[in-house]
This record gives structure tokens, C-alpha cells and sequence, in this order.
């Protein structure tokens, strides 16, 4: 698969302070999270594949086109939806949607028709005629993100998306960048602190920190975990099936609404036969709630979390650094 | 879900060129700018000189073709006054010059009538001279002359003062920058587009109220054939307006672009404009008081002896007033020399400035 963003040992020196450092990254089409703590330096690989600042070194494409020497044709083809409220006070917001189409390169009254199109699409009704700054955050969040896909970009650069915005209209705006990709075939770049956004609609994950890439994988190969692990959720009180795992030889950890996980202190033969299916570790879990009498409302194979993964690879690149 | 929701639809039509794309940001910005009641009042307030200066040509039209008589207060009218003496003076000489004797009554009211106004005296000369189509040509220009710089470069400094400040700093603050940047927008689109939103208001008042003026003492003419003499006003027209946008635009956007505080870059527009004006009236009073010339009358030949004259150039208002004058047929090269290259500097070093502080916030 051709990666749209390749970037080879990209360097950006802000005077003595070095935001980007030797950073090389593929991304592919797909969804992909960028995570990193703050001053990892994000937003200066965004504003890098946008074109906005010159590179001190290093070389990229982006869609095919040259780093910062083709950056209008770069931003021809992308789509970005800024963390900060960028507006033009005074403007409605069906306006800025079709000033955004305009400066694209859309004729102006097709502009006007695309932007209520996309407004429509982003689930904002008569408000859009109320002038900008008069707009909750959430409104903000769906006329920036109206206007990052007005004009058809190929792909997607969305820096906190979700910020400020209800549960409701967190899963809505989600759920439109999931369609976006599966029936439209935008790829998208998502920039963003909440680690349940990327967990729930990522295909990949770059974590940055201190200006390095310290991961860059699929999520799910960092999904699987080392060793078999059972995550379940019982009716009853869980003591009397506690003691059975224990019986059996199982060791668990309680978590959240009463569920739990539930793993086997196992040698290498053994992990290698879990990797098959962990049918033995299945079998014996059924088996020691059949014994304690409690029921299990659910069970599933448990997954190693974004935020185990995202702590350790920063914690990993202080020490590094340090 | 609206009825006329249609989901996300691809978009893949004709797209416009990207030289063209600044214009974009101009429309809005005039679309937005009319809003205000104050620009709209503003403009309203800018086509009203229209109508005192269309008087202007029809009466001194008719006045040199001998259709009118004009009065200057008193019970004779002053045309018939002037006429009378003028006349009989060139019957002595030669019966045959009679008819110029209109030409001369103007002339001869323009000096008594319009002492002040700068460069009446080669207006009069030039009817004087006894060519028609010349004199036609000067009367016009002068008027279009005074006419951009008395009512309409005074407003414009409103106009400005009121839409300009707002462009850059408005953008910084709201972080506007992202929506332009992020798109295939350079720089040059930006300011090209930042600019031509107050030149759009500039034009409205004062090229394009010039040029109707223009059209008005054509279609006042006896024939058509006054459009031979006169066709260079347009053009006088189009390249004096240039001169009043283009420092007074690129100065506006310059303290636009160097604060998030739209009051600031008012603040810096009307200051830059008023104290530097105002420093020169006070060294044209204060030598009209050293000299004992107080009376108004005698400003005008107080600003033009050259050790006040020099200080002129403090004066934005005075420099491109001394650019149009050029520009209309009054002033030679070398007089408005110094002028010009004052108007240069501050289009060039303003221009700079704000092309350097478009790019700074995108670079941190």
C-alpha cells in the first residue's frame, strides 16, 4: 500500500529549541491517531505537512507532492480542521463554510450549495445562519469541520476534533469521519489528547514525544496482549469466583462496574497455544463460574489499553532522554 | 435527519484559477464591511460632494459658453460685470476676440472667487489663453483635481480609519490565519485580497464619482466633440485615485498587522495622518505670523515659498495632494519630486511590513 505521507529525517530547529527531530514516518491510507503530550510536537508536523513552516532538514511527500516546495497543491488536496477557534467574526456560519469552499477553489454560488450540502451532512440546522462567534464550542466544532471537508480533500488532517463537545455529538462526529473513510475513502490524520476517539475508529497509532516518533504501529498488533487475558462481567458478587480461579491456578484484576481480568501465570508452550485462540484459559474460566455458581453477563478476549501503551512509550522517552 | 440531507457527495467540477483566488477574500471582506452603519453612512456621506461639484461643471460650462450668468451676492451679476469690461476693452483691440470675452469673465471670477484653492491661478491663465479645448481640459481637471482632494481625501481617511484597522488585526485575533493558510492561499493572495477591500470603498468614492462627474460634463457638452479634449480626464482620474489608495491603504494595513487590537491600528492611522498634518499647519501658521500674513487669503502663497513648503512632506495629505496636482496637469515633475518619493516609501516600507507580519503567527 503507498503511504500518502512519507517523511525522511525531518528536522525543524525553532532557534535552540528543536521541535521536530529525525523524524521519519509513513503514514497509509486509513485512519490514523497522532498522540503525544503537549510541546511533543504535533502541531508543528501538521503546519510541516501543510506547508506552513519551512523545514530546517530533511525531505517528505504528501499526497505525491513535495514538501513545502508544492504547498498549495498539498493544500489543494487536504482537508484541516484547526484546535483553535478560527473564525471570521461577523460571518454566519453557512458563510465561513462557503468563504472556506471559495478559497478552495470553488465557484462561488456552487460554494454556497456544497456548503449547505456538508452542513446538512454535519447535522447543523437553522443556526448556521446565526453569526459565528455567537456559537457554542460544539456548533464551532461542526462549521471548522464542515469546512475542512467542503471542497473534497483526499485526506483528512483533524486536530482535536472532539474537543468540547457533548457525548452525543463526540460519537456523531466520530461516526461521520468513519463514513467519511469507509464510503468516501478519505484517509485521516487525528491529532488529538482523548484516547477513547482513537481507540475507538483508529486503523494506526504515532506517538510522538519530544519531537521523536516513539511508536508507530497498527492498533491492533499494539492491541494484543503478551499473555492470554479474559476480561468478564459477572452478575453476583464475585468472591466465591475468585477463590475458583484461584483454585484453577488463574490470577485476576478487578476493574471498573464490576468487571474483571482474569490471566494465567503461563510458561512459553503454553502462551503459544493461547495465541491460537486462548481456548484453555476460556475453558477454565467457564468452568470455575460453573463450580462458584455466578453467572457471567459477558466474556471477551481483553485488550491492552491505548493509555498503558501511551504512558509507557512517553515514560519510555523521558527516560531515554534523560 | 433533514429531508434534504443528502450525506457527503464527492465534488469533482471545474475548480477556479488560483490567481483569482485573492479576489475571494475581497468580496467577503467588502461584503462584510458594508454592514457596519457607519461605512454605509460613510459612503452615503461621500457621493453627496457629487452633486455641488456637477453644479460646479454645468454652471462654468454654461458660464464659457454664454449661456449663464452667474452672481456673486450682489445685484449685478458678476459674468455681465466681467463681460462688460472684458468687452469693452477688446473692441478697442480687435471686434473680432469678442466671443472670448466669456472665457475671460471666468477666469477673471475663478481669481477673485476661488483665491484659495490651490492652482486657480494656471486654471485662469489657461482660459485666458483664448483655446478653447484647452481651457475646457484644465477647467475639468482642476475641478476633478479639488474635487478628490477637498471633500473626497478628506473622507477617506474616515473610510479608511474605520474599515482598514480591522483587517489584519481582526484575523490575528480570531486566529483566522488557519482558515486562509490552510487552503492554497500564499501570502500575496492574502494581502492582494486584505487590500483591495478598503480600495474597493476608495474607488466607490471617489474614482467612480469622478468619473460619473466626467460623463456628466460630456453628455452638459455642446457635441460630442469635447470628448477629444478631454479624453486624457479619465485617465487623470484612474491614475490620481492610485495615488490616494495606494499609501493610504498599505499605511492602514501596516498598523492592521501590527496588533490584535483593532482600536490600536485606528489609533495608529489617525495619528500617523493627523500629527503628521498637523505639524505642518503649525509651521505654515507660524510663519504666516512672522510674516504678518494672517489672512486666509494668504495661506496659499505662505504653503508655496520653500522653506514651508519642504515641511509638507511631514503631511500625508499634502503629498498626495502634490501627487494629484502632478498627476492633473498643475505641477511639474521636480516640484512634486520629494512628494513622491515620500509616497513611495511609506507605500514600500508599509507594504513590507505587512507582508513580514502576515507569515509570523503561522511560524511560531
Amino acid at each position: 500500500m503507498q503511504p500518502l505521507i512519507s517523511l525522511q529525517n525531518i528536522v525543524k530547529n525553532y532557534r535552540r529549541h528543536c521541535a521536530l527531530d529525525g523524524i521519519d514516518l509513513e503514514i497509509k491510507p486509513g485512519i490514523t491517531g497522532l498522540l503525544g503530550p503537549n510541546g511533543a510536537g504535533k502541531s508543528t508536523l501538521i503546519k510541516m505537512i501543510l506547508g506552513l513552516v519551512r523545514l530546517t532538514s530533511g525531505s517528505g511527500t504528501v499526497l505525491g507532492h513535495r514538501i513545502y516546495k508544492d504547498a498549495k497543491k498539498i493544500r489543494n488536496d487536504i482537508g484541516y480542521m484547526p484546535e483553535d477557534d478560527c473564525y471570521i467574526p461577523g460571518m454566519s456560519g453557512v458563510e465561513v463554510v462557503q468563504f472556506a469552499a471559495c478559497l478552495s477553489g470553488l465557484p462561488a454560488v456552487e460554494a454556497m450549495r456544497r456548503a449547505h450540502e456538508i452542513l446538512d451532512f454535519c447535522d447543523m440546522k437553522q443556526e448556521r445562519y446565526r453569526a459565528i462567534e455567537t456559537f457554542s464550542t460544539g456548533m464551532r466544532q461542526k462549521v471548522k469541520f464542515a469546512a475542512a471537508i467542503v471542497h473534497d480533500p483526499k485526506f483528512l488532517i483533524l486536530d482535536e476534533p472532539t474537543s468540547g463537545l457533548d457525548p452525543e455529538e463526540r460519537e456523531s462526529l466520530l461516526k461521520r469521519i468513519e463514513l467519511l473513510y469507509r464510503d468516501s475513502n478519505k484517509s485521516v490524520l487525528i491529532s488529538t489528547h482523548i484516547l477513547p476517539d482513537v481507540q475507538a475508529i483508529c486503523d494506526s497509532v504515532v506517538i510522538l514525544s519530544k519531537g521523536k516518533v516513539r511508536l508507530d504501529r497498527s492498533l491492533s498488533s499494539l492491541n494484543a496482549t503478551t499473555e492470554p487475558t479474559i476480561e468478564v462481567l459477572l452478575h453476583q458478587t464475585p468472591e466465591p469466583f475468585i477463590t475458583q480461579l484461584s483454585t484453577n491456578g488463574l490470577s485476576h484484576e478487578l476493574g471498573l462496574n464490576g468487571r474483571m481480568t482474569i490471566s494465567a501465570a503461563v510458561t512459553e508452550t503454553e502462551t503459544a497455544s493461547a495465541e491460537s485462540g486462548g481456548a484453555d484459559l476460556t475453558d477454565l474460566v467457564w468452568r470455575s463460574a460453573a463450580a462458584s455458581g455466578v453467572t457471567i453477563e459477558w466474556l471477551r478476549p481483553a485488550k491492552n489499553s491505548l493509555e498503558t501503551i501511551f504512558m509507557d512509550t512517553v515514560q519510555e522517552a523521558a527516560r531515554a532522554n534523560s | 435527519m433533514p429531508i434534504h440531507n443528502l450525506g457527503y457527495r464527492p465534488w469533482k467540477e471545474k475548480l477556479t484559477r488560483p490567481s483569482s483566488r485573492w479576489r475571494n477574500i475581497s468580496a467577503s471582506g467588502v461584503r462584510l464591511a458594508q454592514k457596519s452603519l457607519w461605512v454605509k453612512r460613510a459612503v452615503f456621506a461621500a457621493w453627496l460632494p457629487v452633486l455641488y461639484w456637477g453644479l460646479g461643471f454645468f454652471v462654468i460650462g454654461q458660464a464659457m459658453e454664454g449661456k449663464l450668468q452667474l452672481n456673486d451676492g450682489g445685484n449685478r451679476p458678476v459674468v455681465q460685470k466681467a463681460f462688460d469690461a472684458v468687452e469693452k476693452q477688446l473692441k478697442k483691440v480687435n471686434p473680432m476676440l469678442v466671443p472670448t470675452a466669456n472665457r475671460l469673465a471666468v477666469a477673471s471670477i475663478l481669481r477673485r472667487q476661488f483665491r484659495k484653492v490651490p492652482k486657480v491661478e494656471q486654471l485662469a491663465s489657461a482660459l485666458e489663453s483664448g483655446d478653447e479645448m484647452l481651457a475646457r481640459n484644465r477647467i475639468w481637471c482642476w475641478l476633478l483635481m479639488t474635487f478628490l482632494r477637498y471633500p473626497q481625501g478628506i473622507l477617506i481617511l474616515f473610510l479608511i480609519g474605520t474599515i482598514a484597522p480591522a483587517l489584519i488585526a481582526r484575523d490575528i485575533r480570531s486566529k483566522a490565519f488557519l482558515l486562509y493558510f490552510s487552503r492554497p492561499i500564499g501570502k500575496l493572495d492574502y494581502l492582494l485580497g486584505k487590500f483591495f477591500i478598503p480600495a474597493t470603498f476608495i474607488m466607490l468614492v471617489t474614482t467612480l464619482p469622478a468619473m460619473a462627474l466626467y460623463m456628466f460634463g460630456i453628455l452638459m457638452s455642446p457635441d460630442l466633440s469635447v470628448f477629444w479634449s478631454t479624453w486624457d480626464v479619465p485617465v487623470r482620474i484612474l491614475i490620481g485615485s492610485a495615488f490616494l489608495i495606494l499609501p493610504t491603504v498599505s499605511l492602514a494595513l501596516m498598523f492592521s498587522s501590527l496588533t490584535q487590537e483593532t482600536r490600536f491600528a485606528s489609533f495608529g492611522w489617525f495619528a500617523f495622518f493627523t500629527l503628521g498634518h498637523g505639524a505642518w499647519w503649525a509651521i505654515v501658521f507660524s510663519t504666516a505670523i512672522k510674516k504678518g500674513m494672517v489672512n486666509s487669503q494668504d495661506l496659499p502663497m505662505v504653503m508655496e515659498e520653500p522653506e514651508v513648503k519642504r515641511w509638507g512632506l511631514l503631511s500625508l495629505y499634502n503629498n498626495i495632494g502634490e501627487a494629484q496636482s502632478w498627476v492633473f496637469g498643475f505641477s511639474s515633475w521636480q516640484e512634486v519630486m520629494p512628494s513622491m518619493i515620500v509616497l513611495l516609501a511609506i507605500t514600500v516600507v508599509s507594504l513590507s511590513i505587512t507582508y513580514r507580519q502576515i507569515s509570523s503567527p503561522l511560524r511560531v
